[in-house]
């Protein structure tokens, strides 16, 4: 193998690749990255056996060849060299860096070791990365994180002809999302489960590019694939049964409250340090024109703080879990909230409009 | 034709039921019901509980069934299958950190679109708190997934476990299959027959009592304890003696498996790169390495109990030959190389002598199970050995 690049090619396609390596591989191969090059560049490719991620890189190529080294130290060295170009050689079984004046020598693994990348899957569609980013952000909020319900681990992921809706819940919380994207197909229909964890670090990654497509295989695969244009990830599904989320959504409210989003936000932050524990309930009243914000009661600290509010309807009051409340208020992102409410023990909805809605449980009222 | 179940030694009705269990899980079988989703494997010690595993895992995710040859089958054979995770047992237990790791997996869609397969190897050393959060997603896992654990038998498992799986049960593969195995792997016929005598079905006790000349030592020393005992303070010295070789093979045999996989771990992360310290290498792997010491250190208190036992197993084997002779039974000696010693020992003591020292072993090797301190079963049981009806 033998291959000329840009310094600065080669160490953005390393970082990004070499994000995903895990500190403690299963099998020690799984620590490198394999590159291989072929006529019209080279790729570098890491499988942590959840997730491939492969990048292309445009490089001069003299022979072609596939080697595997260790990722952590090719991506610090590709940043450490001067701007100019690169030169890759396999020598033996060692990989020599060439730049200017420096010069290194990598030791390789046996390419034969490193696991089989799963095959790519067909492209359904495409969305602008950042809206997809954003997107990914508001749903993952409410994915659970316990590992006993494996399901709710995951974003459901709804293809509809050109609307993609997104759900994730931990029992305690429901974010969906609708989006639109253009798919290939205009009559699709496909639901998948993808890992939450995955989805969110896809977002933050992916969300950089201009348009992200989306692959699905056959409907008994087990792998979505995001890709921008030089870019490919591939993730495994998960199985199992999405709880029917759409019954959860109110379909009509006694009372909606409009107030502005980063006042509440800061209003929760004061009121709740006086919570002793995580679980502890903040209190609001919603009543004419303000809302008002308790929280700790008797012989606790307490506080409590009002707010400017539009209110219509019946006047409520009810608590919620702070944490959950200030998720939700944060994944909105205009500067008015809704939240509308049926009764104290039913869940209340925090939206901005038709296409984003956190549905959150109220806690127990106590005296 | 090359199959999977080569490996498997000795187990022709176990590969039968699995073979049509891989049938119907292609999707071609007489019986659909010959497939389930959680399995239990069970055997004594080296009839290959963790081979058949894993074969049957590479059988189900195999297009054609487990050829052995397609790439599905030697990435399984390598640990290195996307979909079919072997979880290897080198602790004392199972931790129900590990259980959580395996209920999010088991919910995972098969990357190559078959069958996700987690293989648990000694299901037996889960604690309660460990099985308990498998339950669930034993009973009820995806329709892709797969669970195959092994254990001993199936009373070491909880009952609610238990009644979650199906059972296929191993036997103690015949010493002529084994030796057959070692002869095909290039041991002479007459070593081959005399390590699997020998290690009674043990196949990888075989293997290494036919290639290697210090394990056969190790058993030759063992064996002479029985002909040494004359006095109390035989008893003390030979215990002494027996945990200390215990020591020093399991960790001469862990300090060989640490120092490969820190080389292994050492070269993923670049070791021997030019141009780059070393010390930058050791902190990119020094997660890997610390996980790697921590492992290491659990195996060695557990490994020291395996060696000890393995000792008991062959003192087992030369009294069992003893009652053989004392009875006149008809049967095959284990130790014929000893049959000197054997003889000699038949003609002095009873016969019920022999049975109590049979029991004495049979509770040692309990007592290293439950955790007693290695150096005091050794005592007690050197003690019993010399003095087996108690006076």
């Amino acid at each position: 193998m033998k291959i000329r690049v840009e310094q600065s090619e080669l160490s953005d396609a390393c970082s990004w690749t070499t994000r995903t390596l895990p500190a403690r591989p299963t099998i020690p191969v799984l620590a490198g990255v394999r590159i291989g090059a072929e006529e019209g560049g080279l790729h570098l490719a890491t499988f942590d056996m959840e997730t491939a991620a492969k990048v292309h890189v445009d490089a001069v190529v003299d022979e072609p060849g596939t080697v595997v080294v260790s990722g952590r130290l090719l991506a610090d060295i590709a940043k450490a060299l001067p701007k100019q170009p690169v030169e890759l050689t396999l020598e033996g079984s060692r990989l020599s860096l060439r730049c200017g004046r420096s010069s290194f020598g990598l030791p390789t693994m046996p390419v034969e070791e490193y696991p089989e990348l799963p095959a790519f899957p067909v492209e359904a569609g495409s969305l602008p990365g950042s809206e997809f980013g954003v997107a990914i952000a508001q749903v993952a909020v409410a994915a659970s994180r316990d590992d006993t319900l494996p399901v709710l681990t995951g974003i459901r992921v709804e293809l509809e002809g050109d609307t993609i809706t997104m759900a994730a819940t931990d029992r305690y919380r429901l974010a969906v999302r609708r989006l639109a994207w253009s798919p290939d197909d205009t009559s699709i229909s496909r639901q998948v489960l993808v890992k939450g964890k995955q989805l969110a670090d896809l977002g933050r990654t992916l969300g950089e590019g201009d348009s992200v497509s989306l692959s699905l295989g056959d409907p008994e695969s087990g792998l979505i694939g995001f890709s921008s244009p030089d870019r490919e990830v591939v993730t495994r599904l998960l199985h199992g049964d999405f709880p029917d989320y759409r019954r959860l959504l109110p379909k009509d409210s006694q009372t909606v409250a409009e107030t502005d989003r980063e006042e509440l936000i800061e209003s929760v932050k004061r009121v709740k340090l006086v919570a002793a524990e995580r679980t502890t309930p903040i209190r609001l009243t919603f009543s004419d024109d303000e809302v008002l914000l308790r929280a700790g009661a008797g012989d606790d600290a307490s506080a409590s703080e009002s707010l400017e509010c539009s209110v219509s309807g019946d006047p409520i009051e009810i608590a919620f879990n702070p944490d959950y409340l200030l998720d939700g208020l944060q994944s909105i992102p205009n500067e008015k909230v809704t939240l509308a409410f049926t009764e104290p023990r039913k869940p209340a909805v925090l939206s901005d409009g038709p296409d984003y809605q956190y549905l959150l449980m109220p806690m127990r009222l106590g005296n | 034709m090359m199959s999977v179940w080569d490996a498997v030694i000795g187990q022709p009705r176990a590969v039968e039921a699995l073979e049509r269990a891989v049938a119907a899980a292609h999707g071609h079988a007489a019986s659909a019901t010959a497939m389930t989703h959680a399995w239990l494997i069970t055997g004594p010690p080296g009839s290959g509980r963790s081979v058949a595993a894993a074969a049957f895992a590479a059988a189900l995710v195999c297009p054609r069934e487990g050829c052995g040859e397609c790439p599905a089958c030697v990435e399984v054979r390598a640990g290195t299958h996307p979909d079919v995770e072997l979880v290897r047992s080198t602790t004392l237990s199972h931790s129900k950190q590990l259980s959580s790791e395996l209920v999010l997996k088991a919910a995972d869609a098969p990357v190559l679109g078959g069958y996700r397969c987690l293989v648990l190897e000694d299901a037996d050393r889960m604690t309660d708190a460990a099985a308990n959060a498998l339950l669930k997603a034993i009973e009820e896992p995806t329709a892709t997934t797969v669970w195959i654990l092994c254990a001993p038998s199936p009373e070491d498992l909880l009952a609610t476990i238990r009644s979650r799986v199906r059972h296929i049960a191993l036997r103690v593969p015949e010493s002529r299959a084994v030796a057959d195995v070692l002869v095909a792997e290039g041991v002479d016929r007459a070593m081959a027959e005399f390590a699997a005598q020998a290690a009674q079905g043990h196949i990888g006790r075989a293997r290494g009592l036919a290639t290697d000349a210090e394990v056969r030592s190790r058993r030759s020393m063992v064996l002479t304890i029985p002909s040494k005992l004359q006095t109390l303070g035989d008893c003390y010295a030979m215990a002494h003696k027996l945990k200390a070789a215990a020591e020093a093979d399991s960790s001469q045999r862990l300090g060989e498996h640490l120092a490969h996989d820190r080389e292994q771990t050492m070269a993923a992360f670049g070791e021997g790169a030019a141009g780059v310290s070393n010390r930058k290498v050791k902190e990119y792997a020094k997660s890997s390495l610390a996980e790697l010491e921590r492992v290491h250190k659990q195996q060695s208190s557990r490994s020291v109990r395996d060696e000890l036992d393995r000792y008991f197993t062959d003192l087992l084997g030369y009294y069992r030959d003893v009652l053989a002779l004392q009875c006149q039974a008809e049967v095959t000696l284990i130790n014929a190389d000893l049959r000197a010693s054997l003889e000699r020992h038949a003609a002095n003591d009873p016969a019920s002598q022999t049975m109590q020292r049979i029991s004495a072993l049979g509770r040692a090797r309990e007592q290293l199970e439950a955790n007693v301190p290695p150096a005091l079963v050794c005592e007690a049981l050197l003690v019993q050995l010399l003095h087996p009806s108690g006076n």
